[in-house]
């Protein structure tokens, strides 16, 4: 069956070929006029001419209009006539256009400029309401100028740290790897940099992320009523889309820190039918922590750096293509060293047909691996251990938008090879060399997709999909078959193995995944929006630890490890009010998924270098439910949002807390955020901000016993019950200060000091609590606070553009 | 160094790295529920010349930081697969039920064989078994000066024992070192073996143990001219192994990269399915031990 979807993506690849044929020969035949043309074209930001997404594009006379794609690129069909185009995107300053249409396609390109810094001047225009417009729900857009107003660590802008403070997200504590949406756990979101996936997007364990703020241009979070097009993970999409270089003229961003510097530099390439970003980052903590390191880590070093590139280049009207390529890794090493990091690069193709047809298509590769060694110092090849571990995928992934009207018809389809090295490990000891490896995995994950956003009245509009993904766990490999007949929640052990050759099938699995979304406006600033979606996840990442290690592995569904499901049912009432009508966002969004297919661990389970791995995992059942309310002012001299998310998430697995429903680690019954932005409309050089985050305790495993073994205190839970507990509640209030460099005409240079203090009121805040015997009285057993910050944290950074 | 020789062996010693970014442990007070008392055993009997004991004792509430109350009156046997029966007695009433042999150098424990213990105890009867697999003996310890740490001026002597895996099979052992006759019993201190490294590793069936399980047997600060230092190896059988790494890893919980709190297994079963379960661990080992100064015969450059 994967043979014919790989065969149906080859076609749909090298489609343009043929389809340019069909569109020239539509040209020779005469227009008849009551035929519908298109007006098409990029939206770009006139300072750099960066394609800008989600631009709104409306039409007054009939009321109807279109957003632009990730590409800056957008259609609307309509009848001959005369029209009036207004174009319209927060921060920049609207546009209006007319276009007679009169039997030819129009090509619009319009370049639109940022309004004024200071955002209370600025009068608020009627398109702002994109949230009550817009079909989207669930959906958080961060934009370039927001996340540099909120520092998160260190004074460093961070794109994961940023989302952690919308609504519905949250995570299991500070510094730890990834984030939770609704719900989910870390490896239910696809993290994707410019459409190539990221598996682990973390720096300094989870302190900050790989995404360098300086080269992206727009961050979306999609953790509701996701689109046909995506899929492969069920709780959330992290789009990050990158800056493609300013195509006007050349620049020099740059800023240092206390933990690292960056330098970004972007041009225009051929006359300014391209551009190119690179833009690096390296930390210098070890450098500068030196001297704090207590006695048995002095000399050690952990930093991390990485590397974001894209260029893009114009070859004509109709054919554009992007290179992008992301490469990263954090370096700990002492005595031993230990180090991980990603690589991704993608190529994608735009290709515009006949104005009503955009074809995107996209080819990637994505790695992530670790590798550890046991003895730096000593460079002996007689005595060492070395292991490593990688995931690779390769994918080619065809994307059109078919622009109709009333209707934009959105089809493809996605091909992706993965390939699972787990793990291979080399010890040595007094000169013997042993070499142990785990077999390869290799999967391939294929998906069909189609979807329509349809305009059915001036205020109901439709999105509705289907998705169709496949997966094939291939060969060469081998099979294990477990027991099946021990006590619920300990190790099965295999059984029999079978041998697969080469792209032989062990097992398949196929998903129907329908995505449903509509959105009625009640009134001119108010709608009710209502979505529907399951989605299907074939790779799972094995991690029993509070916060994810960097050694954690992925692995494929396989013959013993069923696809993870989710059906997600959300509704949701927004509505904008205040002065021009929309100085305030508002919504209320309600949730409920329904999980199958969760997995879970065994006591004791060995998840390094396990063979039978799959005999140690257990597989459960999830559910989790809750309501955002979400507020946002726009304009004036005090603005930003406040979220608060009343929510809970559970899990039943046989053979864990005796089959009984229990919290996740993750789950939080409440969390309250606030981040507030201040602009002083009398002190024009300075603004501010304050990030306040509340939120309930996580839930942890307390015992109620405890018994001697040999000298050791051990603890015992009698009920054998799972996460009985709540650790305190985690709040934290983070201010910050950017002071802009004075301007002077007759130069370019930009530059300004942001001042930051993180955790004000130096709360220990809980990170978990655990309990251990006493240092000098081993039969004292105490319960122990662990906080990750313990202090306040100042800093200061310096930011600077040329 | 000696946390740092570990380091390599699993993400549960990351946390030391994490600690450097700030972390802080503060002892806090919490209110636990306490479950009912449960018998607990710790059982633990070896292939050495002498009396054994197995003590029974009472779960008691989590900060109940008193000697365990003792289990009493409980009749303990043993027998093994070659038709011998071992009694052990309480005359103290303190929970320690020892067996003495008839002679000075009579032994119970002999490499190969397996165990039985039953325990009769407030009308439950409870059983577990386990067998004496065979152990390596621990060829010899040296010693090097070796730094406290890299930039430090004091110095140290850092031990290093030799002992090599025996080949064929799949052994699992346990590492105990004393100084100066002291046991070295900290949480941290519990070192399992599979092989002659650590479980998930290569394939290191018959190798000399890797270094960092070498180096596993030293203090903070390392020996001082004069100690006496010993090495223990005791065998294991595969679930016995799980269970002391269960232990480890529940005693040691901490930081960013803890695992989900459980119970660590136990291998003593209550004949009845219906009556209270119990708790601790009955393992037979064979035991080898070496004992060295540090001193300029034991010191290598």
């Amino acid at each position: 069956m994967y043979y014919k979807l790989l065969l149906w993506l080859l076609v749909a690849a090298f489609l343009p070929i043929s389809a340019r044929a069909q569109t020239s020969q539509n040209a020779l035949q005469p227009t008849n006029s009551q035929d519908k043309q298109t007006i098409s074209g990029y939206i770009k930001d006139a300072a750099n001419g960066e394609g800008l997404i989600g631009v709104s594009v409306y039409v007054k006379e009939t009321a109807t209009g279109a957003v632009t794609n990730s590409y800056g690129f957008y259609g609307v069909t309509l009848l001959p006539g005369i029209y009036t185009i207004v174009i319209s995107y927060v921060g920049y300053e609207t546009q209006t256009r007319t276009v007679t249409l009169s039997g030819q396609n129009v090509r619009l390109d319009v370049e639109l400029s940022q309004e004024g810094r200071n955002l209370q001047e600025v009068t608020v225009s009627a398109e702002r309401e994109a949230n009550v417009k817009n079909i989207e729900m669930s959906v958080n857009r961060i934009d370039t100028k927001t996340l540099q107003r909120i520092p998160a660590l260190l004074g460093e802008v961070d794109v994961v740290r940023s989302i952690q403070l919308l609504p519905g997200v949250s995570t299991v504590g500070e510094g730890a790897t990834g984030f939770n949406v609704r719900g989910g756990s870390i490896d239910q979101n696809l993290v994707l940099l410019d459409e190539a996936p990221v598996y682990n997007s973390s720096h300094l364990f989870g302190f900050f992320s790989v995404f360098n703020p300086d080269a992206v241009k727009d961050v979306k979070l999609i953790k509701g009523g996701i689109p046909s097009n995506y899929g492969g993970r069920i709780a959330s999409i992290l789009d990050v889309r990158l800056k493609e270089g300013n195509a006007k003229k050349p620049e020099l961003n740059g800023g240092i820190g206390l933990i690292f510097s960056r330098l970004s530099y972007e041009r225009p390439l051929f006359k300014g039918k391209g551009s190119f970003i690179v833009a690096g980052r390296r930390s210098y903590a070890d450098v500068l922590a030196q001297p704090f390191l207590n006695n048995d880590l002095r000399g050690s070093k952990f930093y991390f750096y990485d590397l974001t590139a894209k260029a893009n280049y114009r070859i004509n009207d109709k054919n554009t293509v992007f290179l992008s390529g992301y490469f990263g890794r954090d370096v700990f090493g002492a005595d031993f060293g230990f180090n991980w990091g990603s690589t991704t690069a993608s190529v994608r193709w735009n290709h515009v047909f006949s104005n009503k047809l955009f074809l995107n298509t996209t080819a990637y590769y994505s790695n992530y691996d670790y590798s550890l060694d046991s003895d730096l110092k000593r460079k002996e090849p007689t005595d060492f251990f070395r292991t490593n571990s990688r995931i690779v995928d390769y994918s080619l992934k065809p994307d059109f938008s078919l622009f109709l009207g009333k209707n934009t018809i959105t089809f493809g389809g996605q091909a992706i090879l993965h390939d699972f090295q787990p793990g291979t490990a080399t010890a040595a000891s007094s000169g013997s060399v042993r070499t142990f490896g785990l077999e390869s995995k290799y999967a391939l994950e294929n998906a069909l997709y189609i979807g329509n956003d349809q305009q059915i009245s001036a205020r109901l509009q439709l999105q509705y999909g289907l998705r169709y993904s496949l997966f094939n766990y291939i060969g060469p490999g081998e099979a294990y078959a477990f027991t099946t007949d021990v006590p619920l929640g300990t190790r099965r052990f295999p059984i029999t193995t079978v041998q697969y050759r080469s792209g032989n099938n062990i097992q398949t699995y196929g998903n129907w995944e329908p995505r449903f979304s509509a959105k009625y406006e009640l009134t001119d600033n108010s709608s009710l929006k209502l979505s529907y979606n399951r989605l299907a996840q074939y790779i799972h990442l094995v991690s029993n630890t509070t916060a994810s290690t960097p050694l954690d592995i992925w692995t494929p569904s396989t013959n013993n490890i069923k696809p993870q499901i989710a059906d997600q049912l959300a509704g949701g009432y927004f509505r904008n009010f205040g002065r021009s009508g929309n100085e305030f966002e508002a919504s209320v969004e309600v949730y409920y998924k329904w999980l199958q297919n969760q997995i879970d661990y065994i006591d004791g389970a060995n998840l390094i270098l396990n063979k039978f791995l799959e005999g140690d995992l257990l597989s459960g059942r999830g559910r989790a439910y809750g309501a955002e309310f979400y507020l946002k002012r726009n304009t004036g001299v005090v603005n930003g949002w406040i979220s608060y998310t009343l929510a809970k998430t559970e899990r039943q697995v046989d053979g864990i807390n005796n089959g009984n429903w229990f919290p996740t680690r993750f789950d939080k019954r409440h969390t309250f955020t606030s981040v507030l932005l201040v602009d002083p409309a009398n002190a024009k050089r300075w603004n501010f901000s304050a990030t306040f985050t509340l939120a309930s305790g996580t839930p942890a495993t307390f015992p109620t016993n405890r018994f001697e073994y040999q000298g050791y205190v051990v603890p015992q839970n009698f009920g054998n019950t799972r996460n009985n507990y709540r650790i305190p509640p985690y709040h934290r209030l983070d201010l910050a200060a950017t002071l802009q460099g004075r301007r002077r005409p007759s130069k370019r240079k930009e530059d300004n000091w942001v001042f930051s203090v993180y955790n004000v009121y130096a709360r220990k805040n809980p990170f978990s609590v655990y309990f251990r015997q006493n240092e000098d009285n081993p039969r004292v057993t105490e319960a122990v606070r662990y906080s990750v910050f313990a202090t306040l944290i100042p800093s200061v950074t310096y930011n600077f553009k040329f | 160094m000696k946390k740092l020789a570990k380091l390599p062996l699993s993400p549960f010693l990351l946390p030391a790295l994490v600690l450097m970014l700030g972390g802080c442990e503060t002892v806090i007070d919490a209110n636990l529920d306490e479950g009912p008392a449960q018998l607990s055993v710790d059982g633990f009997i070896t292939d050495q010349p002498g009396p054994q004991t197995i003590r029974l004792t009472q779960t008691t509430n989590y900060f109940n930081n008193g000697t365990p109350p003792a289990a009493t009156s409980a009749t303990v046997t043993l027998t093994d697969n070659a038709g011998n029966t071992f009694a052990f007695t309480d005359p103290d009433n303190d929970g320690f039920y020892v067996w003495q042999p008839s002679t000075q150098s009579g032994t119970l424990g002999q490499i190969g064989r397996t165990y039985q213990l039953s325990i009769r105890y407030q009308n439950d009867e409870y059983r577990a078994t386990s067998t004496i697999n065979r152990v390596p003996v621990v060829d010899s310890i040296i010693f090097r000066e070796e730094k406290l740490n890299p930039l430090s001026s004091e110095t140290g002597y850092q031990a290093e024992f030799y002992a090599r895996d025996l080949p064929g099979q799949t052994d699992y052992y346990r590492i105990r070192y004393f100084r100066n006759g002291e046991l070295q019993n900290r949480p941290g201190n519990i070192i399992t073996l599979e092989n002659a490294s650590f479980q998930g590793s290569a394939d290191t069936d018959g190798l000399v143990f890797i270094r960092p399980f070498r180096q596993s047997i030293n203090p903070e600060n390392f020996y001082d001219m004069g100690d006496s230092v010993t090495v223990e190896i005791q065998s294991l059988t595969p679930d016995a192994f799980s269970f002391f790494q269960s232990v480890s890893g529940q005693i040691t919980n901490g930081g960013l990269f803890a695992t989900p709190a459980t119970n660590v297994p136990t291998n003593v079963v209550n004949t009845n399915r219906n009556g209270r379960p119990a708790t601790g661990y009955f393992i037979a080992s064979a035991v080898r031990r070496k004992t060295v100064r540090v001193g300029s015969e034991t010191i290598r450059p």
